[in-house]
């Protein structure tokens, strides 16, 4: 579809010649993104090239943008820090004007008395976190890393990580917001919209997080969200993070009231006793299974290789093989990360009392190798920062997440072995994908605000640069799906990726089997009220009229 | 190797974004985050490493082609490397700086270079100089010095001063003084004067290759003529070329040292002390082809393999240049040990320092570039408190001594070595 140059001109007329283009080059830069070649034609690594890219100063621009957009039909996608297939435009035939947010990077106001943080789009974890650990505050940095934006996983994404067991999920943790509709409205959130500062993103005033968010989040479906407050929590370590030693592995020394463990479980049974008894006896900051991103077979082989500089995958493959490390992988097999930090020295030995008498009583035990001080500062690093997450692509460049849902331990327990023996299956079937075991679970252990909830998502590492692999990768999805199916489990996260290459019907006719579809037919009407030109796209989903049940509330 | 060799790196790129920031686990503050100028000042993701990535593969493809934004974005990079550090702590299979520099080279090749560099090129061609400057001229600043003349002498070592110290008056003083600490070390040395030509890095970064391998031929049969068997100098700049690009273009086996590693060395050695206190308050600021781009060369010849069924590893194993090994001690070694000094240090130091602004032939194409990318390197140098800020390269010093001209930092710039003979 052709839009007029008109068009064009007029966001340039907002933002200024610099600040928008419409070049072939720049817009692949866009359109190129991760898990693309699992859902496009041909393999291809290019999501919809966009019609333009605009970079917005302000508030003020995206809202002149968006009615720039009502005016023309020029379909809508913000991206702030970027990742994913589904931060670029959805389909062909839709010409959709990517907003990089990353001129809107700044950080609005802390608010150190009532532990609330105002943000703009481009402002990552990373940024904040340094910030605010000077006043004795911490954020939750999501599982995908501190690179990543807070608006984006506070507004429009899940929001989960390592220390929302403490901390909460970022979904949770959003309060005031600043929305641009779809069809250009800035609509204010909680106390915002009563002039009441952003303390509260229930009110006074219209508490509209299940509207612009809900659970899953609108993953930029729904207009731009250009600011938003996030609630921060206490941080007794330093003021500045003074990390050591040479990249890749820099470590975090280790103060006194922090210890830092991997601790392994000699089944799933024990794990989940060790779980509870952890989560009920509230102890704990960072409650992650981390390091298994790497496969269970391989994991220590790995990291103990990356935490030595001049290391290198082949000297991996090396130490895969030698008798010690193996005897190390079984003894790591069902492994994960706890840091303890707390308030006082003495809380922090309490609190070490109990974790012992837990993991007596679970047959749970500390795997000596990586609680020394040299694994422990790496793994303090790597957790309280989340700055390497980007070592989910390491073994070839390409990982795609299965599995991941949710629930309470003992359905956690219940699933986990059929996700390793479905994954395992995949890796034997031929060499297309890489053989880490079929153990890659990896999750924070928390998915609500305080834990007792969880997940793990299954790491698929494949090439991305080699059809073969990709398409190894496709199989798996389908089989996780089918496994889910087998075993009356809800389907995961390789669902809602392969979905971005679906047709509309496709989903549609999938949702509307869905339990509860009274959810989708309210965010249609959700949708009709904030975007009446169907600006966004299908991230924000619904369902048409008189599709799914029950019929009585999906007529309009 | 050909742009096409780095498809695989392309098709691999997550678009993580980890190429547009130093290492997430140093990052100190809100300002001091960022570490690409780049992207900081073009904006758009093309102005990264990532974008450049998707920019060669599209062009490979034939889905767009080299238009003046194109050109702007593949140019318009310092070629500092803080990228490939970043991409590199979580990845073994990638190589953002050499797939940035082929696409450079690709485009000159087929005539899409900035025409603004043409004329230093034709400088350095005639007058095997950047500076433009009658090649007559390199070595007056050794005038007066007594030094052995190794276009006739033989010597065991070559103290290279490069374009910059040669031809800058403001800066020439440390050539000077470089050879005075040597002489009194007393180290068998010589200069080739005249003789001496260009290390041809800078060109190279411009992506013109071919002109750095002339100077890598002209200079490598020079030294061989003379008996050279390592070469001093206090650029860093040519010493990344030495180090790096030289055992790369031709096999060189010369033993390559930067100034600050042999005074640190004969300050640990106690053949040089000092006798003057320098009451300064200094931060240290680290030339990226010193640091991160100054590590030791290592040949390979390999190719790529799968292990684990997919994982990428490399037959023989591929050197890993991730910025662990510059250098990096020795510069701070000098300044601690020089009476008075006070060293405080900025957020992005060491292998995850920001670039000066005057590499990748930025200074001489994109002026307002390279000094803003001056200008925010001189902010954080301010923030620390300091009265001066030090270096060990004189393009860092030359780009910072112009942005204090005319910008809103007031700070001392001065070479390390001038800093030591002050103190002598």
């Amino acid at each position: 579809m052709e839009i007029s140059r008109d068009a064009y001109r007029a966001i340039e007329d907002i933002v200024g010649v610099d600040n928008i283009t419409d070049d072939p080059a720049f817009l692949d830069s866009y359109a190129f993104q991760w898990l693309a070649e699992l859902v496009r034609p041909d393999y291809s690594h290019y999501m919809p090239r966009p019609w333009a890219v605009v970079l917005p100063a302000s508030t003020e621009e995206v809202q002149a943008i968006h009615r720039v957009c009502n005016k023309y039909g020029v379909k809508i996608k913000p991206i702030s820090t970027g990742w994913y297939h589904w931060a670029a435009p959805m389909k062909d035939n839709e010409p959709t004007l990517q907003i990089d947010l990353r001129r809107m990077d700044k950080i609005i106001e802390i608010d150190e008395k009532n532990m609330v943080a105002v943000v703009e789009p481009y402002v990552t974890c990373a940024q904040l976190q340094a910030e605010i650990m000077k006043l004795g505050l911490n954020l939750n940095i999501i599982g995908a890393g501190c690179s990543t934006s807070i608006v984006a996983s506070a507004s429009t994404y899940f929001g989960a990580g390592p220390s929302s067991y403490y901390m909460g999920n970022n979904s949770d943790n959003l309060l005031g917001q600043e929305w641009v509709t779809p069809a250009g409205d800035i609509v204010l959130t909680g106390s915002l919209s009563s002039g009441c500062g952003w303390f509260c993103g229930e009110g006074p005033g219209p508490s509209l997080r299940g509207i612009t968010r809900g659970n899953m989040g609108s993953r930029g479906g729904l207009g731009t969200y250009t600011k938003c407050a996030i609630k921060l929590a206490p941080w007794y370590g330093p003021a500045v993070l003074e990390p050591q030693g040479p990249p890749p592995a820099y470590r975090l020394p280790i103060p006194e009231n922090t210890r830092v463990y991997t601790l392994g479980a000699p089944d799933w049974d024990a794990f989940a006793e060790c779980y509870l008894n952890i989560y009920d006896n509230e102890i704990g900051y960072i409650f992650h299974r981390q390091f298994n991103l790497a496969g269970a077979d391989l994991a220590p082989a790995l990291w103990l290789t990356y935490m030595r500089p001049e290391g290198t995958m082949n000297d991996v493959e090396t130490a895969s093989k030698n008798p010690e490390m193996q005897k190390l992988a079984e003894q790591a097999r069902i492994s994960f990360q706890l840091i303890l930090h707390c308030r006082s020295v003495e809380e922090t030995r309490l609190q070490e009392k109990i974790l012992e008498a837990v993991l007596a009583r679970t047959g749970c035990y500390k795997i000596e190798r990586l609680c020394e001080q040299d694994f422990a500062e790496f793994s303090n690093m790597y957790l309280q920062r989340l700055g390497h997450k980007h070592c989910n692509f390491i073994w070839a460049g390409g990982y795609m997440g299965s599995w991941m849902q949710a629930g309470i331990p003992d359905f956690v327990k219940n699933y986990a072995p059929v996700a390793i023996d479905g994954f395992y299956r995949d890796q034997k079937r031929d060499d297309y994908l890489v053989q880490c075991g079929g153990d890659a679970l990896m999750g924070c252990g928390s998915s609500i605000a305080g834990g007792g909830y969880f997940g793990f998502e299954q790491f698929v590492s494949y090439d991305p640069h080699c059809q073969e692999s990709v398409k190894a990768c496709i199989k798996h999805m389908d089989d996780a799906i089918q496994d889910e199916r087998d075993h009356g489990i809800p389907l995961g996260k390789e669902y809602i990726y392969l979905m971005i290459g679906w047709t509309d019907e496709r989903i549609w006719s999938d949702f509307a089997k869905m339990p509860q579809t009274f959810v989708l037919h309210f965010q249609r009407k959700i949708k009709a009220a904030f975007d009446p030109n169907e600006l966004g796209d299908r991230n924000y989903p619904w369902l048409p009229i008189g599709m799914g049940q029950p019929q009585a509330i999906a007529a309009d | 190797m050909a742009l096409e060799d780095f498809r695989a790196d392309a098709m691999r790129c997550t678009r993580c974004a980890y190429c547009k920031w130093i290492p997430f686990d140093h990052v100190k503050s809100w300002r001091y985050a960022k570490g690409c100028p780049s992207i900081e000042y073009g904006k758009f993701h093309s102005y990264s490493a990532g974008g450049r990535l998707v920019t060669a593969l599209s062009l490979m493809d034939g889905r767009s082609t080299v238009t003046p934004k194109v050109q702007d974005s593949v140019f318009k990079c310092l070629m500092c490397g803080l990228c490939d550090v970043s991409c590199k702590l979580c990845r073994y299979d990638m190589e953002p700086l050499a797939a940035m520099s082929e696409l450079r080279a690709t485009l000159v090749a087929d005539g899409h270079g900035p025409e603004q560099v043409l004329p230093v090129l034709e400088g350095l061609r005639d007058d095997f100089n950047m500076l433009q400057q009658p090649r007559e001229h390199r070595g007056d600043w050794a005038k007066d010095l007594g030094l052995k003349d190794l276009s006739r002498e033989q010597a065991p070592c070559a103290f290279f001063a490069g374009c910059r110290y040669a031809f800058d008056g403001e800066l020439g003083h440390v050539a000077r003084a470089s050879v005075r600490i040597l002489k009194q070390a007393g180290l068998d040395f010589g200069i080739m004067g005249e003789q001496e030509s260009c290390c041809g890095g800078r060109a190279f970064s411009m992506g013109h290759r071919e002109d750095m391998g002339t100077r890598a031929s002209q200079n490598l049969a020079a030294w061989k003529k003379a008996g050279v068997k390592t070469i001093i100098t206090p650029c860093s700049d040519c010493y990344a070329t030495f180090k790096r690009l030289y055992p790369a273009h031709a096999g060189s086996g010369i033993q390559v040292l930067h100034m600050v590693e042999i005074v640190d060395q004969l300050i640990r050695d106690g053949k040089l002390k000092f006798t003057r206190t320098v009451d300064l308050k200094v931060t240290y600021h680290d030339p990226c082809h010193l640091g991160r781009q100054g590590e030791p060369f290592v040949p390979w010849n390999g190719v790529e393999k799968k292990i684990f069924g997919q994982a990428v590893a490399y037959d023989p194993p591929r050197p890993r240049y991730n910025g662990a090994f510059g250098i990096y001690d020795a510069p701070r070694n000098i300044l601690k040990a020089i009476p008075g000094i006070e060293l405080v240090e900025m957020e992005r130091i060491r292998e995850f320092a920001w670039c000066c602004g005057a590499g990748g032939g930025c200074r001489e194409t994109y002026p307002e570039f390279s000094r803003f990318t001056a200008g925010e390197r001189l902010d954080e140098a301010q923030s620390t408190g300091a009265e001066a800020i030090v270096s060990a390269c004189p393009w860092c010093e030359r780009n910072f001594l112009d942005a204090t001209a005319d910008g809103p930092v007031k700070l001392e710039v001065l070479d390390i070595i001038a800093l030591v003979e002050r103190a002598l």
